[in-house]
């Protein structure tokens, strides 16, 4: 068991509730005389939390679960209401835009002013300057008051402090979504960077695919209570699941294509016997399952199109029943079935997304889409997308004993 | 060490927001005590045909009123910022970790620090145009203005918590400065007064002040041990008072702001 970073037990927060300037009078009253305020909100309740040296926290929730107050309790913005928290250790934190930064002066001034917030002396600051103005990469701008800065901007400052602070822990909220393409990449790229190199990360964030991509564990915070903590995959499914079901009364429906009375459609697409929109988990190197159910109006046999595509679109491959000559599974007058399986699945670990489209009997017209994401699991140092079947030939260099001891 | 920089940095950043934008920058400080001395100088002498009563010993009457109005400055405006000063400062404590008590403390001091610069130009403009200053007396006035900085954190911690919850207490406190001013002897001296009503200014926690620094810099009038010793309690334990109630509510200003 490594060194734990930050212990809470039992914290929560609540506000108090002051709507006119006479509650705010007896409030000073109660809070001089030492008595607990009694109508107060509860934003946060009951949270348990360990992060130990090396970990990787993703928090995720609805807006107003209570995510912003638990970082805020944790970097000690904010007193709790109730519990105890602590941390150890140098603690950079990006929770909001611009925090700490005063618009009327320079942003030289302001990494000063930040540097100082954040308890680093005016000789280690002045060892740091230059990393941190490369890193914000904003030109001249950085002589100019931050009033003038973008929002971008204001985060590309922040984020390369707290870059240059190489803190134990790193705590960040939302505000990287921000930044640019590339600013954004650099971020990420930078967090890997850290995590490898032992760095401890706490994260809030909407996005799944960064959570997955940077986290180990998850936690989900729902109506300030932790909804469900453990590893990041099982916990941001389950969110996901809530999620889904919770929209699943204003979605389309497939009903909704099947009425517009196209020739063909699509009914159903399932992964490994889940037909599911939240991403199926296989293992890299797994069995993997597609099955697509398609109507025909007219009782003619449709074509099958399969694709599998990067979470970020990049194609990588596809294949229809016509090009391999075969046909789809009559399942009655209408319905066609087309079940196709990768039985050892080369694609690398990552997110992807699983397409079927139903095609005229001719191959010629496309009518119906359906897509479900996939996510391959695994340890594995290769690159790239795909696993490509290969041999190497220069046998001077493997001095391998395995494959000496079978012959190669 | 990190404490110690962050309120030099704070210091340097309040000091610098008062004159930010401003031509005259950090000499507006010295000079607008030097115009009010001459205004206030100007009226007493021309206006109300006024001497500082003592005869030819006296001093005249820009150093007795000089002795007067700098510890004043110095205290009501570090009051008066301070005072809002996390209030002011709300979009910080919201966001960044820090120590609260930096913020009044770096609002009180930038104050003195200012006029306490001034209050040593002025001595030696003073002595160089020809008034009598009892050298000696000099590191104990700078004493007494260091005791009078506790004081005023006293206040400041105090009235700094407090306005986080009524808001009021900011505008009410300038209008009553004026009135803190004249009920103590910063621009007179205390034989202006009646007789019978001359013991009341004792209880202006502020009367010692000029009167000390009147008698150790000018050798003019005389404070008693027990003045001195009685003002230094008073100081230390309104300041214990005022830190106190800060530190018991501080922790809940965030729900506030």
């Amino acid at each position: 068991m490594s060194e734990v970073l930050v212990q809470a037990r039992g914290l929560g927060k609540s506000y108090p509730q002051v709507f006119r300037p006479r509650d705010r009078l007896r409030a000073l009253g109660r809070l001089l005389a030492g008595v607990r305020d009694v109508d107060a909100v509860a934003v946060l309740h009951d949270v348990d939390l360990d992060v130990c040296r090396g970990e990787s926290l993703g928090l995720i929730g609805e807006n107003g679960a209570g995510k912003s107050t638990l970082l805020k309790l944790l970097t000690g913005v904010l007193t709790p209401s109730a519990g105890s928290v602590r941390t150890h250790g140098r603690v950079g934190a990006l929770l909001e835009l611009g925090a700490g930064f005063h618009p009327d002066y320079s942003g030289r001034d302001n990494i000063a002013m930040s540097a100082a917030l954040y308890g680093l002396s005016a000789a280690e600051m002045r060892e740091r300057l230059a990393d941190i103005i490369a890193f914000a990469d904003i030109g001249r701008y950085v002589d100019e008051p931050v009033k003038h800065y973008s929002s971008g901007m204001v985060v590309r400052l922040g984020f390369a402090i707290v870059a240059a602070l190489k803190p134990d822990l790193l705590i960040t909220d939302e505000v990287l979504a921000v930044g640019d393409e590339s600013f954004q990449k650099k971020c990420v790229r930078w967090m890997e960077q850290y995590l490898s190199d032992g760095g401890t990360l706490i994260l809030v964030s909407h996005s799944m695919y960064h959570v997955q991509k940077l986290c180990r564990h998850a936690c989900w915070l729902r109506q300030g209570g932790v909804a469900a903590y453990g590893d990041v995959f099982d916990v941001t499914q389950a969110y996901l699941a809530y999620h889904e079901r919770k929209t699943a009364a204003s979605s389309p429906q497939r009903e909704q294509v099947a009425s517009q009375g196209l020739e063909f459609h699509l009914v159903d697409l399932s992964l490994n016997e889940l037909s599911q929109d939240t991403p199926v988990l296989v293992e890299h190197g797994g069995r993997l399952r597609v099955l697509v159910r398609a109507h025909s109006r007219d009782g003619r046999v449709p074509v099958i199109v399969f694709g599998i595509a990067r979470a970020d679109g990049t194609p990588v491959y596809g294949f229809s029943t016509e090009m391999d000559g075969v046909a789809p599974l009559a399942d009655g007058p209408h319905d066609f079935v087309a079940e196709v399986e990768f039985p050892e699945l080369s694609l690398l670990p990552g997110s992807y997304n699983v397409k079927a489209h139903p095609l005229d009997s001719e191959g010629v017209r496309l009518f119906d889409t359906i897509e479900r994401p996939l996510t391959v699991r695994g340890q594995s140092r290769e690159f790239g997308v795909v696993r490509l079947a290969h041999t190497w030939r220069t046998v001077a260099g493997a001095a391998d004993p395995l494959k000496r001891a079978i012959g190669i | 060490m990190s404490t110690f920089s962050l309120t030099t940095h704070f210091i340097r950043r309040e000091i610098g927001n008062r004159y930010l934008g401003s031509f005259s920058g950090g000499l507006w400080a010295l000079l607008q005590p030097l115009l009010q001395l001459a205004v206030y100088g100007f009226v007493w002498t021309y206006v109300f045909g006024m001497r500082v009563p003592g005869g030819p010993e006296a001093p005249g009457i820009v150093a007795f009123l000089a002795m007067g109005v700098w510890p004043w400055n110095a205290f009501a405006e570090a009051i008066t910022r301070a005072t809002t000063s996390i209030q002011d400062n709300s979009a910080l404590i919201g966001k960044i970790a820090l120590p609260r008590q930096i913020l009044v403390f770096s609002s009180v001091a930038s104050s003195f620090l200012l006029h306490g610069i001034g209050f040593c130009a002025i001595v030696i403009v003073l002595a160089i145009s020809g008034t009598p200053i009892h050298w000696l007396g000099v590191p104990l006035a700078l004493a007494a203005f260091a005791q009078l900085f506790v004081l005023a954190l006293g206040f400041a911690f105090l009235f700094a918590a407090v306005q986080v919850f009524v808001r009021d207490l900011v505008q009410t406190l300038t209008q009553l400065m004026p009135l803190w001013m004249f009920a103590g002897p910063v621009l007179y001296p205390r034989e202006f007064l009646p007789e019978q009503y001359r013991g009341w200014l004792d209880f202006n926690p502020f009367t010692f002040y000029p009167e000390f620094l009147r008698a150790q810099v000018l050798g003019y009038g005389n404070v008693s041990i027990s003045a001195a010793l009685i003002s230094a309690l008073l100081a230390f334990a309104l300041f214990a008072v005022g830190y106190g109630v800060f530190r018991r509510l501080s922790a809940h200003f965030e729900d506030f702001l």
